[in-house]
């Protein structure tokens, strides 16, 4: 898709999404749902609120917790595919542990690695990493014994063959990895910063709830879909950049 | 010259040893340009497998000028029947894939012979498209381009034609053999097709049904002629091939 299209795109969709908002505060007519013209019209306190403090905090816990899971997915993940042996150790725990909701372990991950951001990343992490060995495995797994051979015929390096086959074979299956990381790792977010932190635009939304702060609060939620959004876009530049080839 | 002595490939499959190819033997010239043909299944890519080093687990001796066949050491040109492009990269940068795993400097006068090449082969246009955008015969001529480009010691090619219409073959065959004249690399390619053996080999080799043997290398008269199939001698040499194919390609 043209970047042309998809501003049209988000412009619709974002039209769309608050024409039916408005409608229903109409129609609701109560104090919890307000309508959008009140909440934009509020978003200029939301710097004094120090909003952007909220959001950095978040950034640092997504962008932490996804590319520690990416690292430890890929290679484990790599590991998995290229070597039996590993896979006849590591695939029964990757395939027991898989299911277990993860998010069930914050307190544990909390009693043991404290109420700051390790605890949180971490979370993001065990939610994470799993399905990134799980992609990232399959992928190496589906490429084709035949596409090795004529690099095999030219005499390349394992090194050459993972640099010029395995890696851009496997990067459009990481890139809708990432995509999905990411919308997971906010959702975790958002329930992990109602726990031990002041910080973090999940904190910033139960606390504008708790304080009934009704207009707050949906700003909040604007904020964090609208981080979302710029980190999507931000993949979708990505993956103009390393796989045009596919369009 | 590429000295095949005795080679034979089994491999294992379900725990049962399959004895795939073999044994065979023969002595192709530099220079050379070998068309074998024979039944499905009768190890005819196998052969080339291991000719390009794909199959390292082989019986035998297989050499080039008295050194072991290595494609490490040799410059071996695939052309495997879906052509073997890299959908990743333009074709441009899939042409100069083998002087890069080579890590072969780009010097002028490869410039030039990348010239020749791409022009003969009419692709200037096409360099900075991805496979996914070329057509059948496109892609092919991409894949002969980046074979003869790296100059190869040994060119190698499994049906290369095969997966063109018969209009796009014909044309893309006169083609091949019109770069291949002027560079002459030792050749063994693998068909189903008569016709396509006569016109494109100087040597046919007949193969036999799994485990493939030999069961005649016949000498081409008719190899680079023109006009092929008002020759009286294409439509005898066709039939001998016929009738073996018939007889069930024993040896």
């Amino acid at each position: 898709m043209k970047s042309k299209d998809k501003i049209k795109l988000f412009l619709q969709g974002f039209l769309l999404v608050n024409i039916i908002w408005y409608l229903l505060a109409i129609i609701v007519d109560m104090r919890v749902l307000p309508t959008p013209i009140d909440v934009y019209m509020n978003l200029n306190n939301l710097y004094d609120n120090r909003l952007h403090i909220h959001i950095l905090a978040s950034l640092y816990r997504v962008a932490l917790g996804v590319g520690i899971s990416l690292l430890l997915g890929v290679i484990i993940g790599l590991l998995m595919a290229y070597s039996k042996a590993w896979n006849k150790i590591l695939n029964p725990l990757v395939y027991f542990t898989y299911p277990i909701p993860k998010t069930a372990l914050l307190p544990v991950t909390m009693l043991i690695f404290g109420l700051g951001d390790s605890s949180k990343v971490i979370i993001i992490v065990l939610i994470l990493v799993f399905q990134v060995i799980i992609a990232v495995r399959d992928a190496v797994l589906n490429i084709s014994q035949e596409t090795y051979n004529p690099i095999r015929s030219l005499g390349a390096s394992k090194r050459q063959i993972f640099r010029y086959i395995t890696l851009p074979s496997i990067l459009p299956a990481m890139l809708t990895n990432l995509r999905l990381s990411i919308g997971t790792a906010l959702s975790i977010l958002f329930f992990a910063e109602g726990y031990g932190t002041q910080l973090g635009i999940g904190y910033y939304i139960l606390d504008a709830w708790t304080r009934i702060d009704y207009i707050g609060m949906y700003a909040g939620i604007i904020a964090i879909s609208l981080f979302g959004f710029v980190l999507f876009v931000l993949i979708d530049i990505l993956e103009e950049a390393t796989c045009s080839w596919k369009a | 010259m590429l000295d095949i002595e005795n080679l034979s490939v089994s491999y294992k499959s379900n725990k049962n040893i399959v004895h795939a190819l073999g044994p065979i033997s023969m002595k192709i010239e530099s220079g050379d340009i070998i068309a074998i043909i024979g039944p499905s299944g009768c190890g005819k890519s196998t052969f080339l497998h291991v000719l390009s080093g794909i199959i390292k687990d082989y019986l035998g001796k297989a050499a080039l000028n008295d050194t072991q066949l290595n494609p490490k050491i040799h410059n071996i040109g695939f052309i495997p029947q879906n052509f073997g492009l890299l959908p990743w990269k333009n074709i441009e940068k899939n042409c100069l894939l083998s002087l890069k795993i080579k890590q072969k400097p780009i010097t002028d006068s490869i410039k030039e012979r990348i010239q020749y090449i791409v022009d003969k082969l009419n692709i200037s246009d096409l360099m900075d498209r991805y496979p996914k955008e070329l057509s059948g015969g496109q892609k092919q001529r991409a894949a002969i381009a980046r074979a003869f480009i790296m100059n190869p010691d040994l060119l190698l090619m499994d049906e290369p034609f095969s997966a063109l219409d018969a209009m796009t073959r014909e044309e893309a065959q006169e083609l091949f053999i019109d770069v291949w004249n002027q560079y002459k690399p030792t050749t063994v390619f693998v068909t189903h097709s008569i016709e396509e053996a006569i016109y494109m080999g100087k040597k046919i080799v007949i193969m036999s049904h799994c485990p493939g043997a030999i069961v005649e290398i016949i000498d081409n008269p008719l190899f680079n002629t023109e006009n092929l199939r008002q020759n009286e001698e294409y439509l005898k040499l066709s039939s001998h091939i016929r009738s073996i194919s018939k007889r069930g390609w024993k040896v």
